[in-house]
């Protein structure tokens, strides 16, 4: 049985990346007519669109006006907030991260449902990532809802969700602490790799860190393989350099949408 | 000068002005009534000018046949897969070619999270039929061995910018997703398929169907291609769909009474706007060439 060559005879990986290189990264503010703030971010063969709507009136269930017709309203109540999500907190905004995965975006066609247990983990991680960074103190008893539609998928799943809601939050211009930008690394024949796609996530053990470039800090590390002990301290530096490397991207991309906001409002 | 008059007589009798925002906000009705009798409509348009629209080719590389439509700000997605299943049992020489339309929240803020809305699922449905009863694609050519194996298509729309027009987006998605899906040619051997790595086969179409859809407003106004705020106001819809030799392969028509000279203007303007469509497309497949 031939083993899967993940790095070739001249130390490239299977798309000709060398251990320490990103997928080629494009990303675009403001796509969205509709949305508040919007994002589209390619980061190799994954594609992911971003929509933030708010803040704004949290919405409630529609199906209030069955509550009319049963007997225990305030357990159906309850029930239906539940399902809904939505919750009203007295001090500061509710932040609501639904993710969708299209079903022409794997190789083999999946609909995969809105309450499929991988994409819910995804969808709370990145909520919780930017929970303490989006300022949400400043807008009580609103909803922020961070929708989040995956086009193509070739791996980095977390990572591109992450990337895509920072644009499409600073897009929408609700304020934040910082920038989040998540990458992934992982370990093949013992080397530390940056930035890992669909088939070598499959074969390595894979740690994705979310990072704020400004001052180094971790919002987000997840591993979820086996990986020596002597090995994650490098594994985790190459991921925070690739953080900083995402940052730089990011950062010039919203600079050059404001430049050119700006040029056609001076008109 | 009718325009005038009424203006007059608002001013007399209640002396309130408002900003044109607020005033869309209160009254979208007379907002609109307003330009509509100026003969231009709020995005300045005419009210026979469609809007931009442009097409992109095999955008999704995980997909067997993709397109992205945008007319306008209304954006749609189209993604084709290709699965292999049993025939039907009463028709076992022909394949299957399933349409389905997301409407999810990220396009709007009108689509709440849940179930598909029924918006999503007329949208399906009447693709569906329009696929059938014009038989864009003959079925049979799906077939990979009869009675055991077939081709099921899956053709997913996902809405990413909802700005009215959803359905002519679809049709056109679904039309340039359906002439650039590339299939492996398929063998159906010992009750296993098997397939080859090179996609090959394009699937011929029998009929390429677009559709222009109206707005009609106050019962005599009729507004080509109506964006959202269009849309909400004016309950009354035409869509036409035509095919290539200009015959018409479906209408629908919703709400209050039209004329029949109506219908006819609605349906030349749907033959103009296929042409229209078609060079779009065109330009679209020379683009592909080039990156080949």
């Amino acid at each position: 049985m031939s083993r899967l060559e993940l790095i070739g005879p001249q130390g490239l990986r299977t798309d000709g990346r060398r251990f320490n290189e990103l997928r080629n990264m494009n990303c675009k503010p403001s796509v969205l007519s509709q949305a508040d703030g919007s994002a589209y971010i390619e980061q190799g063969n994954t594609k992911c669109l971003a929509a933030v709507y708010g803040p704004r009136e949290v919405l409630h269930c529609s199906y209030s006006f069955i509550l009319n017709y049963l007997i225990n309203q305030i357990l159906i109540l309850l029930l239906l907030q539940a399902r809904t999500k939505a919750q009203v907190l007295h001090n500061r905004a509710n932040i609501n991260v639904e993710i969708s995965l299209a079903p022409f975006s794997m190789e083999e066609r999946k609909k995969r449902s809105k309450s499929d247990k991988r994409i819910l983990e995804i969808a709370s991680a990145v909520k919780q990532t930017f929970e303490p960074i989006i300022m949400t103190e400043l807008y009580a008893r609103s909803q922020i809802d961070i929708y989040l539609q995956i086009l193509q998928f070739d791996g980095g799943t977390v990572q591109i969700c992450i990337n895509a809601a920072t644009l499409a939050i600073i897009d929408a211009g609700i304020p934040m602490k910082d920038y989040v930008c998540a990458c992934s690394a992982g370990c093949i024949d013992d080397e530390p790799v940056l930035d890992l796609n669909h088939l070598e996530e499959s074969n390595t053990p894979e740690l994705t860190v979310a990072l704020l470039p400004k001052n180094d800090k971790i919002t987000l590390l997840q591993m979820e393989s086996r990986l020596h002990i002597d090995k994650f301290q490098q594994v985790m530096e190459m991921a925070a350099k690739g953080c900083k490397e995402i940052h730089t991207v990011l950062d010039k991309a919203v600079r050059e949408n404001i430049k050119d906001l700006l040029k056609k409002s001076s008109i | 000068m009718g325009n005038v008059t009424n203006e007059n007589i608002i001013n007399l009798n209640t002396a309130i002005t408002f900003e044109a925002e607020t005033f869309r906000r209160i009254q979208p009705e007379e907002y609109l009534r307003r330009y509509i009798q100026q003969h231009v409509r709020p995005d300045g348009r005419s009210f026979n000018h469609f809007r931009k629209t442009t097409v992109n080719l095999s955008c999704i590389t995980t997909a067997d046949g993709s397109s992205m439509v945008r007319i306008g700000n209304t954006t749609v997605i189209c993604g084709i897969k290709a699965e292999v299943s049993e025939p039907n049992v009463n028709f076992p020489k022909e394949g299957y070619l399933v349409p389905n339309v997301d409407l999810s929240p990220i396009c709007s803020p009108r689509f709440k999270p849940g179930p598909p809305s029924e918006q999503a699922q007329v949208l399906s449905e009447n693709l569906n039929k329009l696929l059938k009863n014009s038989k864009v694609i003959d079925l049979e050519t799906l077939c990979i061995e009869e009675g055991k194996a077939a081709w099921v298509l899956f053709a997913d729309l996902v809405c990413v910018n909802y700005d009215g027009n959803v359905f002519d987006a679809c049709v056109i998605a679904l039309m340039s997703a359906l002439m650039n899906v590339r299939l492996p040619e398929a063998v159906y051997e010992d009750g296993i398929v098997k397939a080859t790595e090179e996609k090959t086969i394009i699937l011929g179409l029998i009929r390429i169907t677009y559709s222009a859809s109206f707005a009609m407003f106050d019962g005599q106004h009729l507004l080509v291609d109506p964006n959202e705020m269009e849309e909400s106001i004016t309950k009354d819809g035409i869509t036409v769909v035509v095919d290539e030799t200009g015959k018409l392969c479906n209408i629908w028509k919703t709400g209050s009474s039209c004329s029949s000279e109506q219908l006819k203007t609605c349906i030349s303007k749907a033959r103009d706007r296929y042409a229209d469509i078609t060079s779009i497309i065109e330009i679209a497949k020379q683009a592909i060439k080039k990156i080949e």
